[in-house]
């Protein structure tokens, strides 16, 4: 008896011991860790006043505020940023915000029978088991998340902000699937088209490639892709969505937060995070800190995210883990950060600009440098616009800046037609 | 003297960029609708032949100015005029300026063509293209001087045989878009999109009026790339008949159809999509871009110490026929599988001096052939992780098949240039010209590519081509390298290697059983460029 009960003991003591060794671990864990992010989430901050101008000398205030994996761009000399009050920013007056609807979510976690024109999951229970992949069909059907004339302009930057290359490019896109009818009548299987050209540099310019993407999650975009080199078309592969694209720090599958499929991933949901993110900005913000590779002196806001982790089922995935923090209000991502397979260390992290269309109204932000729009057409759309991003390799280093000027566009049905066609794709610029 | 075969050539991958970042700065505008853009680039060439010394053979400096006029915005032309129906409306041109200051810093070029007048390295300045295009949803038309490409293939002359090119300087080792002769034309674009069970369907029209052109190749073999045969590089002067040496006076009269209305071309082409499968079904009618030789046999033969050849040079009227696919295998191979096949009549064929009645029945030592050719490839992005762990490799496989439908043992192809020898005696300064190159009548080719990018922001682009005909065993090999050193400049560096593993039979592509002989003529080079670009 007293041998077992020793034995007891023992045992406890060894578990206090382990548990108190593994605190120890992640307490000296680097600030690029996944451990380190998610403790980091775990903690519940204390209220960040808004209405002021933080800078550097505030970074303790602000700690809690942006992901630990980040503090080593964010906080620099000369760092301002500007918190707004958090407001609530609500969607257009027809977006179907009710859960209603002939759709379910299958067993593998795939949307069925959705067609657009609303939220899929407005209503979100964070004990549903499917919480995660619900919060990602509500990312991937986003009000706002087309129809726009979209000039962009993207910079490359080494370390101590060298300038690698420069680009201007254009994306044009429409939602085809936008509730019970389809943009264009007879491509109901479509969700959405966009057609992205390129503008400069010279041997790139001309060049465009059209996506299709379509209502079913189970099948493959369609891509063609224009060389103005060879003046033809051609078929390009969907599948494929872990190489960088074009020597920027992301990956296909980073669009947007997340443009992979929901089948080749492990969905968890990590529960609601206040963060500070550039939703409803000014204007494209100014780059700031040592190498211009983050925002500086841009509006922030505190928005209590939705945190979603996307586990890479494939063992060759570059990513172990790859965790979002989602906009409750509109579903964009707000912040994307993703760490190596190899060792659990940061990889890239991306950060989304967003601009509420209503506040157009008030504050304009600024032109493309080669195209005027008419940004009154934003107008009465109650969505988010796209300004940009910045896309940060932390083991290259590297980053991706860009900068969007979004002029939102009704397609008419004709126009859609003509436009989003692989008739459009065999002739171009030259 | 027969060269028909030569443009119905492979030429090798001006590989796609397609993992390939691009690297400078934007274009210029002139106000809001004018947009200027363009390069130069100093393209220097050294030959080594057998890689036992080295050979200038290009200092090539071109400038090319591009621009685009948007005179006709949301139906509103000029800012000012309501077109209606008429959307969109651009013009676009592109301008060349070349000199190739070879011909000047050579000596022995500078005497050789200060003789006889002619001087490749000239000035040349061309309008190359000049187009105008017009968008009446759902017709599109686009209207000028222009290049259109249908197919599959990548740099193969099958389908995209609508313009011809322009192999006289560098054979085909440049990009396509650079040596395309663009024809003056109206090409014009139906959008159907769906159609019973065709999804993205579309009808294409193109009519070319009067604008015939064919290939340009040079046959000089001074010039660096002319096209003289496997023999020596000189020009036969010589006929050796019945024991007799003749003079040889070969007259070669241009039979080419006239620039004119009567000799127009046209096609069209349906494309769409049915079950995931990209399809198109194709015909063109015009006339052979490759040139024949027909031997006039009435005015040729001996008059005295000579031998009188006279040619008249052939570009058949020609019909293509063409079926293309591409479908994209997202699950199992993650590739893109792309398919081509032709059907073309009237391409020009030389036939053995000599040959029986049944093959030759005109005695012209020229015929006409249908053929056939069928490609089938793979596009596939893969990832080589221990060559490059940021990004995948573009990868590009061709396996193309061409069949003679009415060959015969007398088709032949390049002849070659030799001493003329009389009883085993070498007679100085005299040279004779001979074809034993049979065509066969399956010939096939298979080519590879592959491309990535290095670097931080994937400024490093090598790529790496390799084709190779398994019949003559004749090779190619490309290795490149693309450094975008700033937002205007990149340096280029190309080592093209022409090989072949065993054999002396010469192939129909123009590989290395052509061009990368050992008696000293072969083509290794290395191709250095400096590139500004804007």
């Amino acid at each position: 008896m007293t041998v077992s009960m020793t034995a007891a003991r023992a045992g406890v003591l060894a578990a206090l011991l382990a548990t108190a060794g593994l605190a120890a671990a992640e307490n000296s864990a680097p600030d690029g860790s996944y451990q380190a992010l998610r403790d980091w989430i775990a903690q519940a901050p204390e209220a960040l006043q808004p209405g002021r101008t933080y800078t550097a000398a505030d970074r303790a205030a602000l700690e809690a505020y942006l992901p630990r994996t980040v503090w080593q761009y964010y906080f620099f000399d000369g760092m301002e940023m500007e918190v707004a009050p958090t407001a609530h920013y609500p969607t257009p007056d027809n977006w179907k915000m009710d859960g209603s609807g002939d759709y379910r979510l299958d067993e593998h976690g795939i949307l069925r029978g959705f067609k657009g024109g609303g939220t899929p999951f407005p209503q979100l229970e964070e004990s549903d088991p499917q919480a995660a992949v619900k919060l990602i069909w509500n990312l991937m059907w986003r009000p706002g998340e087309h129809d726009y004339d979209m000039p962009m302009m993207t910079w490359l930057r080494s370390e101590n902000g060298k300038l690698d290359r420069e680009m201007e490019y254009m994306s044009t896109n429409a939602t085809y699937a936008i509730g019970d009818r389809c943009l264009v009548p007879g491509y109901e299987e479509v969700k959405s088209k966009r057609i992205m050209e390129f503008r400069s540099p010279r041997d790139m310019a001309g060049a465009k490639d059209m996506q299709v993407v379509y209502v079913d999650h189970d099948r493959e975009d369609s891509g063609w892709l224009y060389m103005p080199a060879q003046r033809k078309p051609r078929r390009t592969l969907a599948s494929e969505r872990t190489s960088e694209l074009m020597g920027m720090d992301m990956i296909r599958e980073d669009l947007n937060g997340f443009n992979g499929k929901i089948h080749e991933n492990n969905w968890t949901y990590l529960g609601r995070r206040k963060i500070l993110a550039t939703v409803n900005v000014k204007d494209n913000p100014e780059m700031g800190g040592p190498h211009l590779w983050v925002p500086n002196k841009a509006r922030w806001e505190v928005r209590d995210a939705y945190v979603v982790m996307i586990d890479p089922k494939a063992t060759d995935h570059p990513y172990s883990h790859r965790i979002l923090f989602i906009d409750p209000d509109s579903y964009w991502t707000l912040w994307m950060i993703s760490f190596d397979r190899k060792d659990d260390q940061l990889l890239r992290f991306a950060q989304h600009f967003t601009k509420y269309s209503e506040s157009y109204r008030e504050e304009t932000p600024q032109q493309a440098p080669y195209l005027n729009q008419d940004f009154t057409k934003n107008l009465g759309h109650h969505v988010f616009l796209h300004l940009g991003e910045n896309d940060i390799n932390a083991k290259k280093p590297h980053a991706t800046i860009t900068h969007c000027f979004v002029k939102k566009r009704v397609f008419s049905e004709a126009r859609a037609q003509q436009f989003y066609s692989l008739r459009n794709m065999i002739s171009g610029r030259r | 003297m027969n060269f028909p075969r030569a443009t119905g050539s492979l030429a090798l991958f001006a590989c796609l960029n397609l993992a390939a970042p691009p690297g400078a700065h934007a274009i210029v505008t002139l106000g809001d609708n004018v947009e200027l853009e363009g390069f130069v680039n100093v393209q220097n060439g050294v030959r080594q032949p057998n890689f036992e010394s080295a050979d200038l053979i290009m200092q090539r400096n071109t400038a090319q100015v591009e621009g685009k006029y948007y005179f006709l915005k949301d139906s509103t032309a000029f800012g000012r005029f309501d077109t209606g129906r008429l959307e969109e409306a651009t013009f676009t041109f592109v301008g060349r300026g070349v000199y190739d200051s070879a011909y000047d810093i050579r000596e022995s070029w500078q005497d050789a063509y200060s003789r006889d007048g002619h001087h490749p390295g000239e000035i040349d300045f061309k309008l190359r293209e000049a187009f105008v295009d017009l968008l009446l949803p759902p017709l599109s038309l686009r209207l000028g001087r222009q290049q259109v490409v249908w197919g599959e293939t990548d740099n193969f002359r099958a389908l995209d045989a609508i313009n011809p090119l322009d192999l006289s300087w560098h054979w085909t080792w440049e990009s396509w878009e650079d040596i395309r002769i663009p024809l003056w034309m109206a090409r014009a674009v139906y959008d159907v999109g769906k159609l019973g069970p065709f999804d993205e369907s579309f009808v294409e029209a193109v009519y070319i009026p009067w604008d015939v052109q064919h290939n340009k190749i040079a046959t000089d073999p001074r010039r660096p790339w002319a096209l003289h045969g496997a023999g020596l590089t000189e020009n036969a002067n010589t006929v050796i008949a019945n024991g007799r040496v003749l003079d040889l006076d070969m007259r070669v009269r241009d039979g080419a159809p006239s620039r004119s209305f009567e000799n127009g071309q046209a096609g069209a082409r349906f494309k769409a999509i049915w079950g995931g499968v990209e399809f198109s079904l194709n015909y063109f009618y015009g006339y052979s871009a490759d040139t024949g030789y027909r031997l006039m046999p009435n005015t040729s033969g001996i008059f005295g110490n000579t031998y009188r050849a006279d040619f008249v040079t052939k570009n058949p009227r020609t019909q293509l026929f063409g079926l293309t696919a591409n479908y994209s295998d997202e699950t199992y191979t993650q590739a893109v599988f792309r398919m081509e096949s032709v059907y073309t009549t009237g391409t020009p064929v030389s036939i053995a001096p000599g040959a029986p009645r049944s093959a030759d029945p005109d005695g012209d030592q020229y015929d006409e052939a249908r053929r056939m050719v069928v490609m089938i490839a793979a596009d596939r992005p893969t990832w080589i992780h221990w060559l490059n762990d940021q990004r995948t490799f573009f990868l590009s496989s061709q396996f193309f098949w061409r069949h003679y439908l009415d060959w015969n043992p007398f088709m032949r192809g390049i002849p070659a240039v030799s001493e003329a020898e009389l009883n085993g005696t070498v007679l100085p300064g005299r040279f004779i010209s001979t074809n034993t190159d049979r065509i066969d009548e399956n010939e096939f080719v298979m080519t590879f590519a592959a491309t990535t990018s290095y670097g931080a922001a994937g400024l490093m682009q090598p790529k790496f081509v390799f084709a190779f005909d398994p019949r003559s065993t004749g090779a190619y090999n490309q290795i490149g390298f693309d450094y975008l050193v700033s937002k205007h400049f990149t340096v280029r560096a190309q080592q093209n290697f022409f090989w072949r593993m065993e054999g002396r039979s010469i192939g129909p592509w123009e590989l290395g059983d052509l061009w990368g002989q050992s008696n000293g003529n072969s083509r290794n080079e290395t191709i250095v460029s400096l590139i500004y670009q804007f």
